[in-house]
């Protein structure tokens, strides 16, 4: 369970997010939303420990009742681009947070090629991004944050850059990925499909200072979530981020 | 690949053509203007002469091109981690640049002599400073992405700098040596002209003298053999290097 206490983030004249807090279980797909400017991907951006210098935070991070201080290794970070390395195999990217971690190439290497198969990658170790799809390379970009055992996983619209059809594939391998693998996984989107469907649970901001205006569970399970029985969540949904009027 | 080739030659053949068909019927004396047909000749003629004057020039192109790539890498690391240090030299760098190559050549020689160093110092002089700017300027193309995601793996500045930024920087750095690379044999030449026992610059200065345009041309055919010979091997290197179907650009 990870836990933010208090998180205060300024530019130093005005809050973009005060006192937030939340919790975050060891499972499941918790959905961030709000509208632009609420502060989520700087909420995000903090937790994995890249906070921009010129934002100031205050706040706790706790993981299992212990304060701890992001960036680290129980929190896989992955950035809205698939930032894969063009001088990088696939394979290499892939282990590329084992490597850093100071494991050696080989040993990383090791690791991660026996998950290209159920990653859907099977023969694109050796390939370079530039020579692969882009459902592809947010697969190995996935992989890559999955292979660093991190408990949760912060996810900056992942899919926002793919055409409709591989992003519904992607929701869905994503799905997958997670029963194969479980992680708890913190997943900012402004697409409310994308969060009705794939979410346990959905955090909805509001702006002018960010902060949490409400927190909706959804129960329903996921093979029953067609567009028809998420519509009433959705216009819910819609309804709260209109009444937040920008600032 | 052939066509790309090829357009260049037909037109370097047709301006020889012209210049040759102008020497020819102009009745223009091979004292001031020789035919590419005796510049040829004379390059024939004097081979052994000028290949040990170029043998020279390209001794020292090479080694103070070698220096100067090794301190611009290590100087714009330098000013990477330290850009208040970059804002106080990158003008001194700059100014540095606009001494003309006239004045400071005779300088350098009658400061360090006819020796080895002065040539080699203003081959530094020269081809630095384009190094440093290029490199610098590859650095800052690398994506912000990169930069966020290595450091939420935990990796500090040196580690993010070696993993994403340095390898960011490489076609920059690659375009930043071509034209240094162009710059040396230049420099070098303008360096022995001031003053050498052997290269061609001190080659030229005497043919010049001996108003012996013949072999002014011929020693620069061969220099300019010499700074495509160096754009070749740079390009070899991008090659062997080469990670990815990146683009590669021509030298």
């Amino acid at each position: 369970m990870l836990e933010i206490r208090g998180l205060t983030i300024s530019t130093g004249r005005r809050d973009l997010v005060r006192d937030l807090s939340l919790r975050l279980p060891d499972r499941g797909i918790t959905a961030l939303i709000g509208p632009s400017g609420c502060g989520k991907t700087s909420v995000l951006k903090w937790l994995a420990g890249i906070l921009p210098g010129e934002l100031r935070a205050s706040g706790q991070v706790l993981l299992d009742g212990a304060p701890i201080r992001p960036p680290h290794a129980a929190l896989g970070y992955q950035p809205q681009s698939d930032a894969l390395f063009p001088w990088l195999t696939l394979a290499e990217n892939a282990a590329l947070g084992l490597t850093v971690a100071g494991l050696s190439r080989r040993a990383a290497l090791a690791r991660v090629t026996p998950l290209f198969a159920p990653f859907g990658l099977a023969g694109a170790e050796a390939l370079f991004p530039a020579q692969v799809s882009g459902g592809m390379r947010q697969r190995a970009a996935f992989l890559r944050t999955i292979t660093r055992d991190s408990r949760l996983v912060l996810l900056d619209e992942p899919f926002s850059a793919l055409d409709a059809v591989t992003r519904l594939r992607m929701q869905d391998w994503l799905m997958d990925r997670l029963r194969a693998q479980p992680r708890g996984v913190l997943l900012v989107t402004h697409d409310l499909h994308e969060a009705t469907r794939l979410a346990d649970r959905i955090l909805v901001m509001a702006t002018g200072p960010g902060r949490i205006l409400r927190e909706i569970p959804i129960t329903i399970p996921q093979d029953r979530r067609d567009e028809a029985a998420m519509a009433p969540l959705r216009e819910t949904l819609k309804i709260l981020l209109l009444e937040d009027p920008p600032r | 690949m052939l066509s790309r080739v090829l357009a260049p030659l037909a037109l370097f053949a047709t301006l020889l053509a012209g210049w040759e068909v102008y020497c020819r019927l102009s009745g223009v004396s091979a004292l001031v203007l020789p035919a590419p047909s005796g510049v040829l000749g004379a390059l024939i003629l004097n081979r052994a002469e000028i290949g040990a004057h170029a043998l020279a020039t390209a001794g020292v192109a090479t080694l103070g091109f070698s220096l100067s790539v090794g301190f611009a890498l290590i100087t714009s690391v330098l000013l990477h981690f330290l850009p208040r240090a970059e804002r106080a030299l990158m003008p001194v760098f700059a100014a540095s640049q606009t001494v003309p190559l006239v004045a400071l050549a005779p300088l350098m020689i009658l400061w360090f002599g006819f020796g080895l160093l002065p040539k080699v110092l203003l081959v530094i002089l020269v081809t630095f400073f384009p190094m440093l700017l290029s490199l610098l300027s590859g650095y800052r193309q690398t994506p912000q992405a990169f930069r966020d995601l290595l450091a939420s793996m935990g990796a500090g500045r040196w580690a993010v700098f070696w993993r994403a930024t340095l390898p960011s920087a490489r076609a920059s750095f690659l375009a930043g040596l071509r034209i240094s690379a162009t710059y040396a044999i230049v420099a070098t030449i303008f360096a022995e002209y001031a003053g050498a026992r052997r290269g061609l610059g001190i080659y030229i200065l005497a043919a010049k003298n001996n108003f012996r345009a013949d072999l002014v041309l011929a020693a620069v055919v061969v220099s300019a053999l010499l700074t495509l010979t160096l754009l070749a091997l740079l390009r070899l290197l991008d090659r062997l290097t080469a990670r990815g179907p990146e683009v590669r650009r021509d030298a």
